[in-house]
């Protein structure tokens, strides 16, 4: 059993870290869980112009953790971003766990726009169930007036990784994954439907009754899965 | 003041139940809508319109850019103005005007402004917007993140490709030029007059007033909601020291004219409620592109134009939503209808009370027939434009395209 893993957040952002990844923190495994740029929702975030200038600005935060080498989980975006650090940077990753990870688009599958909603209703297309109160509560120790600009620039750094596709190639680089690879998807995801499994190498898990974010709907299953595959 | 003629070519048969069955007027509009004959008529129809709004002394005509909707069947202003280019003599052509990001590489726009110039002998006012959510992000792709960004790197390198003698290279976070060595050139030097049609944020009204253009208010919510935004723009020209010279402002107003004010009433509530209820019938969630607003201007708590109608256009009646009669859609300022006089009382109050020296008038809007904007155009141009003429007149208008009577 790996002492330490890095957990790369998904497109809802803040909170970064989810219950499944508590569960594993539980069985004595260290979880290091970095904000990907722009999603902490600090004032005068630029995004930038282009999918290289992003991956730079994600690895910088990543080093900065120390914790790589390890093994590495992403999720959702955070799960595009961990594929691409695996296959550019192979050195980093021990072993790679994607959670419905964004970055290959198919319009036969295609995928519900999370971006196409009033912003109130977004974070519910993430989720099979309830929307958890942390992401309904994001930002609110900023105070009523900040609150609602930090989440906009939190979605505003969300949907710069992955419009209007959320498609930057990773797919044409998936033939350089050199670390032993587990995909997990939620078969109730609307944004990134479970067809999508397909698309990606490695040893495959459809969790039940979970959404996008299954590490939030299905924290125990996940956590096991993510547990079983680190040992 | 100036009197301008502004179309925006809505598509003129959306059903009576379209409110009701459909979403959105923009983005996912179902094509099945759409019957080209009556978009081909409808060009026929409205290109008319603009030419004998040029005939019958209006300063100047509009056309703009919009995309996938059946608000407005222009997503190629350019090609209208062209077309209208030929077949006008006096007006200003206000191309009104190209979202700049959505051109790539955008010397395509300063290329075909160059060609405009040329071809209506110097006419050409140049607009650049930013562009609507719904066009630039939803329909056009555009990452609203970096929308506005790559809009003035657009701009820059377009001034640049028009004022520089020598050919140069571009070296952009957008776009990318070796070279850069514009042929044809605009007509008008250093380079045609330049407007920026924008909403309520400060950073837009500073720009304008830096770089000398004209700002324009194009609101669909009339000149009591546009009060407040024109008294914060011209605060900031004070601001910064510069002089109130009413051409620097445009105003949009939709306008009817009768012989009387019963008569306007009954002839124009039906096209203002087809424009309100199905051209402006939008989806909220196609107006809100995260990254689109700027983070001042949501700090700002500013609403953009969009949103407003998204929001009306999905609110209860009395609940926040439009007014729901036309005598509640002029008295709230949407329309300005009635008699010649009231219409000219009304207009005279707005350019002095806004201070606006461009009045943008939409003559025709919704489904208003080719005979009721005939006649609205001829009853301003002979009842209403004469005693409007001399207002401002102590101003000089230097953004005023140079092909133009003066």
């Amino acid at each position: 059993m790996t002492d330490r893993v890095l957990y790369l957040h998904g497109i809802g952002g803040l909170p970064a870290r989810s219950p499944a990844l508590d569960a594993l923190a539980a069985h004595g495994i260290e979880v290091v869980t970095p904000v990907l740029p722009g999603f902490d929702g600090e004032p005068g975030f630029e995004p930038p112009a282009d999918h290289l200038g992003w991956l730079a600005r994600a690895w910088d935060a990543l080093d900065e953790t120390g914790a790589l080498p390890c093994p590495v989980i992403g999720a959702s975006v955070g799960g595009m971003i961990a594929a691409e650090l695996a296959v550019l940077r192979p050195e980093t990753v021990e072993r790679l766990a994607l959670i419905a990870p964004l970055g290959i688009w198919d319009s036969t599958i295609g995928g519900d726009d999370v971006f196409a909603v009033p912003a109130p209703l977004r974070h519910s297309m993430l989720f099979a169930g309830e929307v958890p109160d942390a992401f309904t509560h994001a930002f609110a120790d900023l105070g009523a007036e900040e609150q609602p600009v930090a989440q906009h620039l939190a979605w505003t750094a969300a949907a710069s990784l992955v419009w209007p596709l959320p498609d930057r190639g990773v797919a044409t680089r998936l033939h350089r994954l050199r670390c032993p690879t587990l995909v997990v998807w939620g078969d109730e995801d609307r944004v990134a439907p479970v067809g999508y499994v397909e698309r990606w190498p490695g040893e495959h898990v459809v969790v039940p009754g979970a959404g996008h974010l299954g590490e939030w709907d299905a924290p125990d299953d996940v956590a096991e899965t993510l547990r079983s595959f680190l040992s | 003041v100036k009197l301008l003629w502004f179309h925006l070519m809505p598509y003129p048969a959306l059903p009576d139940d379209f409110k009701a069955t459909n979403r959105s007027v923009w983005v996912d509009i179902p094509s099945s809508l759409h019957d080209p004959r009556v978009t081909a008529q409808a060009y026929d129809d409205y290109l008319d319109q603009l030419e004998q709004a040029d005939r019958v002394g209006f300063d100047g005509i509009c056309v703009n850019e919009h995309h996938q909707n059946g608000y407005g069947l222009m997503p190629s202003p350019n090609l209208m103005a062209a077309a209208l280019a030929r077949r006008t003599e006096q007006s200003a052509i206000v191309v009104m005007g190209n979202s700049l990001a959505l051109y790539n590489p955008p010397v395509r726009v300063a290329e075909e402004m160059a060609m405009l110039d040329c071809l209506s002998d110097g006419r050409l006012v140049a607009g650049f917007p930013v562009g609507t959510p719904m066009d630039t992000t939803y329909a056009y792709g555009q990452n609203p993140a970096t929308l506005r960004r790559k809009y003035h790197e657009a701009h820059d390198l377009i001034m640049r490709a028009w004022t520089e003698p020598d050919p140069f290279s571009f070296n952009g976070e957008f776009t990318q030029l070796r070279y850069v060595n514009l042929w044809p050139r605009p007509l008008q030097q250093p380079h045609p007059p330049v407007w920026i049609p924008g909403g309520g944020s400060v950073e837009t009204w500073d720009w304008c007033a830096r770089e000398q253009y004209v700002y324009c208010y194009l609101s669909y919510f009339g000149y009591k909601l546009g009060r407040a935004t024109m008294r914060g723009f011209w605060k900031r020209v004070e601001e910064q020291g510069y002089d109130d010279n009413p051409y620097r402002a445009g105003f949009l107003q939709f306008v009817g004219v009768a012989d009387t004010d019963e008569e306007a009433r009954r002839l124009y509530a039906e096209p203002a409620d087809y424009f309100y209820n199905r051209c402006l019938h939008l989806y909220p969630g196609f107006t809100d592109s995260p990254g689109y607003q700027s983070e001042a201007t949501v700090r700002a708590r500013v609403q953009g134009m969009v949103q407003r109608a998204a929001q009306q256009s999905s609110a209860r009646p009395g609940a926040g939503g439009l007014p729901t009669t036309f005598d509640e859609m002029v008295e709230a300022g949407y329309i300005i209808a009635g008699s010649p006089d009231t219409v000219r009382e009304q207009l005279e109050h707005v350019a002095k009370e806004l201070r606006v020296g461009h009045l943008m008038m939409l003559l025709h809007f919704g489904n208003m027939s080719p005979e009721l904007t005939a006649m609205n155009t001829d009853l301003f141009a002979r009842k209403v434009m004469p005693g409007l003429r001399d207002v401002f007149a102590e101003h000089d208008d230097p953004w005023w395209p140079s092909g133009c009577p003066t």
